[in-house]
């Protein structure tokens, strides 16, 4: 058995969002400085990997993008969504004992349906990562832990129907910060209630507050799960001095987090203190998966004292975990969210593209199915830039889907195709690793 | 005229080079005496100037093994290592230092300082090193490349107390980020200086007793060269400059445009350095030094434990190649078969007795008959022979794959450079070294390539200290928000006057001044024009949605140059 921890750091040197952007060239400059000045490339514990650009195909088994992959990925894209990739074949093979993919852009805001920008995130690199670890390697179950300071929203909408995906969010509460979602009351579809575990958090919180969750919460869920694979969507805005989150959690506690969640994989997210939170963060976060002591590592203006939880923000954590838990244990109640109509439960959703101002309504619908997780049959329209909402479907099988929701799928597909009005439809069959495109304007059909 | 001389472990060559012609007059070798470097050079240099009048001389280029020997040897003074880590990892243990002592203090990422240094912890540090007999000290600190301020404040104390003591401060040691290879950049420093300065000087002396007046050149291991004056600033650079020696010499002796593969086979061990576009690739963090990392800048070698003298024998019946010597090849009275006895049986070996490597040879086919149920049933010492080669071959075949793989995956942090195309495999194998005939002609066969052996082979590290041409690099990296600035390899830190105006061009106009100034004092003569700007990436520092200033960093450097293709057309 191999003890080395892969890393991938790919700071993409030469892309950004815009000149002024969270999300531009200098975000990891002070990380590479750090990670260099460390020497942690020389470790024997550590093995540096070099990113692949993911193909069509891995982003096309996770997300619907309109119209097709290549309009919404660029190459940065690719190498973010890869690098997780390449990783996952160095662990599924035994080459390294875990992983982390220190690159950008991030991606846990991309939900299924992908018009464009959500929350600096086109792809969501954990979801392509974890549906390519089920396509690939035929891993069956996997817990995601997201600890970026925002709700994990689009990596929850992609998982929320699928019983082998266990979703864990701690965030900032939404009612004070972007997304504005991530509430305990958000478990799960109908078929897979109880895989999704929202833990909104009070501003303030710190790393007493946080290990408390992790030790009354997370940890007792995830023993519970009994995942294969434990994947950790790392976002590093909980720090206490990022400039978008509210929280305040140190470098230690973020290592001490890594070294309680042992993660096989994890990815990096958010995370906006670029000079003071991410070289000393990500340098944890590091030394903790390679096993090795981190006690050395602190920020240069940490000071406990200002770092110490007010006491009502304790209390109030711990009446949160307990009613959390015991959502959590009372699966038997069923989501409020969804409607049953013709053997589909049925919700719609209203989605705000806050980088690129995009408006997109969406009526998902879940085949109620006894046999598998049921086929999901979306509705997606979206105010592009010049105000107009072509409407697209897609047709999206679970993995190890039943013949029925198969059957069901193809001749849906074949409806939609003759029936017409439709700009594009698109049909995802992840049992068969299969994805197909029709595009409704110009009559041509793809298979990625 | 041009004299190389490369002074190796086992043999000291030199050559002639006629600088106009490019053409090789005379090659000499003689036995290296590892405990006496100076009388292999001056047997060497003697046997090579001998009926050449001395004044012609327009060059000596030195390559020599001196700074392992002294390392090896431990031929130096105590070292007391004294380390500023702030907060993050404690640097590895280093061999080379005697005591270690850590101090306060802290530089971050930027070079701001975040924590003083205490002085009552240096100096009860430096107390505690001289009742230990210690008179030597590196001091390093984290970051110091940002900002050496702590550096110089600790050395300024030592200066003070012990004003006899030898100081060596890493950020003139070790230019890139990572602290520990700059602590061992910095403690080698101080480890060799002396030894190596008394080598140096006994050098030119040799020189002028023989009227030799031209300038006195010293190889690096990136392939550069130094004045002997200057390099005794930083014996460091010196180290492995014999490998660097080899692959200059295959190059200027059979210019390759393309991709290929310099396999130098000695008798220890084999050098495998690959050529891009007719580069060598370098190196991209640093040699190492008796398992210690280091920053000196190298081209990237890969040694295999495997040459003409390894020791062959019968392991579970099959012919096994270990990566040790334990003598000559049988053929010259050694006591164990090798691979050169095998090439000997083959008819491919020009040294030694053909009938010592059979009886070799003869002892493994009896070994492997025992080993094996047709007990009786010998096979034939040709057929032994063979085997050991195709052992070798596969050994180096496998290196050479894995140094293709490597580099292939050497990591990238942009995107353009993960779109870079591959380039095709390897197509030639230049086989340089002792023992590269006779067993390069296999590796190339079983990777489907060309192999060339240039004549004057098995002097090419002569020839490639010959032909290697001084070289200047700097690194300048500039934050205008802080209104700072470092010059890496001169260990300058500057400032900027009137902070916001520094534009792109601006910035290449003071990196020029700089590489000017460095260019003439190191003595190279020609077009300074020459030099190019091989990086420049700018990073806008944004903060509050405005920007407030850049990160410049740029390298500027000769461009990769020998002075003599003496095998061929210059292209």
């Amino acid at each position: 058995m191999n003890q080395q921890t892969g890393l991938i750091f790919f700071p993409a040197f030469d892309w950004s969002l815009s000149a002024t952007h969270p999300e531009r060239e200098e975000r990891l400059l002070y990380t590479r400085d750090q990670i260099f000045e460390e020497g942690i490339l020389d470790l024997p514990q550590v093995v540096e990997y070099k990113p692949r650009l993911a193909t069509p195909k891995d982003i096309a088994r996770t997300h619907i993008c309109i119209p097709d992959v290549e309009a919404q990925v660029t190459e940065a894209h690719l190498a973010a969504a890869g690098a997780g990739l390449v990783l996952a074949d160095a662990l599924m093979s035994g080459e390294i004992k875990n992983g982390f993919s220190l690159v950008r852009p991030p991606g846990h805001h991309s939900m299924r349906v992908v018009h464009g920008n959500r929350g600096f995130c086109n792809i969501n690199n954990v979801a392509v990562l974890v549906d390519y670890l089920r396509a690939r390697h035929k891993v069956q179950r996997v817990a995601i832990v997201d600890t970026d300071v925002h709700h994990g929203d689009g990596t929850q909408d992609i998982f929320y129907h699928d019983p082998n995906v266990l979703f864990i969010s701690f965030h900032q509460d939404g009612r004070t910060l972007y997304p504005g979602t991530g509430f305990p009351e958000e478990m799960g579809g109908p078929a897979a209630y109880g895989r999704t575990v929202n833990i909104p958090l009070p501003p303030g919180t710190s790393d007493e507050g946080l290990h408390y969750v992790l030790d009354n919460l997370v940890l007792p869920i995830l023993r519970e799960f009994q995942p294969d694979l434990i994947i950790n969507s790392a976002g590093q805005d909980n720090h206490y001095s990022d400039p978008l989150g509210g929280m305040k959690i140190s470098a230690q506690g973020y290592a001490r987090m890594a070294q309680k969640l042992q993660p096989d994989l994890a990815v990096l997210e958010g995370g906006y203190a670029v000079e003071s939170a991410l070289p000393y963060v990500n340098l944890g976060i590091i030394m903790a998966m390679a096993g090795l002591d981190f006690s050395g590592i602190r920020e240069p203006d940490f000071d406990p004292e200002a770092l110490r939880q007010d006491a009502r923000i304790t209390n109030y954590i711990s009446q949160l975990v307990d009613e959390i838990g015991q959502l959590w244990s009372r699966q038997s109640n069923k989501s409020q969210e969804f409607t049953l109509t013709n053997g589909y439960y049925q919700r719609t959703k209203h989605l705000f593209y806050d980088t690129c101002f995009i408006r997109e309504e969406q009526l998902e619908k879940v085949a109620c199915c006894s046999q598998c997780a049921g086929l999901m049959d979306l509705v997606s329209a979206a105010n592009l830039n010049k105000g107009r909402a072509g409407k697209v479907r897609a047709l999206i099988l679970p993995f190890q889907s039943c013949p029925g929701c198969q059957q069901a799928a193809e001749n849906l597909y074949k409806q939609a195709k003759k029936q017409g009005g439709w700009e594009h439809i698109y049909l995802s069959d992840r049992s068969g690793d299969r994805y197909l495109h029709y595009d409704g304007l110009a009559k041509k059909a793809r298979e990625y | 005229m041009i004299i190389g001389i490369d002074v190796g472990g086992t043999f000291t060559d030199a050559v002639l080079l006629d600088n106009r012609m490019g053409k090789i007059l005379n090659t000499v070798k003689v036995p290296t005496r590892a405990n006496n470097l100076l009388v292999s050079l001056e047997q060497a240099l003697d046997a090579i100037l001998d009926g050449v009048d001395p004044g012609l001389i327009q060059r000596v280029n030195l390559s020599t093994t001196i700074v392992t020997n002294v390392l090896a040897e431990k031929n130096y003074s105590p070292v007391g290592l004294l380390i500023i880590p702030g907060p993050g990892l404690l640097p590895p243990p280093v061999v080379f230092a005697k005591k270690t002592a850590v101090l306060s203090g802290a530089i971050d990422h930027r070079g701001r300082v975040t924590a003083p240094v205490k002085p009552d912890e240096v100096t009860a540090a430096i107390n505690e090193f001289h009742s230990t007999g210690i008179a030597k000290v590196a001091v390093i600190g984290k970051f110091s490349v940002r900002n050496h301020s702590q550096e110089l404040e600790v050395d300024q104390i030592i200066r003070t107390k012990f004003p006899q003591w030898k100081v060596e401060m890493g950020h003139r040691c070790g230019s890139q980020l990572n602290f520990p290879r700059r602590v061992v950049n910095t403690v080698l420093t101080a480890a060799t200086k002396e030894s190596y300065g008394g080598f140096a000087r006994a050098v030119q002396e040799a020189l002028t007793r023989r009227k030799l007046t031209a300038p006195v050149m010293i190889l690096k291991a990136d392939g550069g060269t130094l004045p002997l004056e200057e390099s005794i600033a930083a014996p460091v650079e010196t180290i492995f400059s014999g490998p660097a020696a080899s692959v200059l010499g295959a190059l200027s002796l059979t210019n390759p445009a393309k991709t290929g593969v310099v396999v130098d086979i000695g008798g220890t061990t084999t050098d495998l350095a690959l050529i891009l576009s007719g580069r060598p690739l370098m190196s991209s963090k640093g040699v190492s030094v008796a398992d210690s990392l280091t920053q000196v800048r190298s081209f990237a070698i890969t040694a295999l434990p495997v040459g003409g003298d390894s020791h062959v024998c019968v392991e579970n019946g099959k012919i096994v190649v270990r990566p040790e010597r334990l003598g000559p090849a049988a053929c010259v009275g050694g006591p164990v078969p090798t691979p050169t006895d095998a090439l000997k049986v083959l008819g491919q070996a020009t040294i030694g007795s053909a009938d010592l490597a059979r009886q070799a040879l003869k002892t493994l086919a009896r070994d492997k008959a025992a080993g094996t149920h047709a007990a009786g049933d010998l096979i034939s010492v040709e057929e032994v022979a063979r085997e050991i080669i195709a052992a070798v071959c596969q050994l180096i075949k496998q290196g050479i794959e894995d140094m293709f793989r490597a580099w292939q995956e050497e990591p990238a942090y942009r995107v353009w450079e993960l779109l870079q195309e591959i380039p095709a495999r390897p197509k030639t194998i230049i086989g340089v070294g002792g023992g590269a005939p006779g067993l390069v002609e296999h590796v190339a066969g079983s990777l489907g390539c060309r192999a060339v052996l240039p004549p004057h082979g098995p002097v090419a590290n002569a020839i490639g200290a010959a032909v290697a041409k001084p070289t200047v690099r700097i690194c300048l990296r500039a934050d205008t928000d802080q209104g700072l600035y470092h010059i890496d390899e001169e260990g300058y830190q500057g400032s900027l006057s009137n902070r916001q105006s520094w534009d792109e061009e601006d910035m290449v106009n003071l990196a020029r001044t700089w590489v000017n100034k460095r260019a003439e004092r190191l003595g190279i003569q020609g077009d300074p024009g020459s030099i190019e700007t091989t990086c420049h990436e700018i990073f806008n520092l944004v903060r509050g949605h405005m920007t407030v200033g850049a990160i410049h960093h740029l390298i500027l450097e000769t461009p990769w140059q020998i002075s003599h293709f003496v095998g061929g057309e210059k292209p």
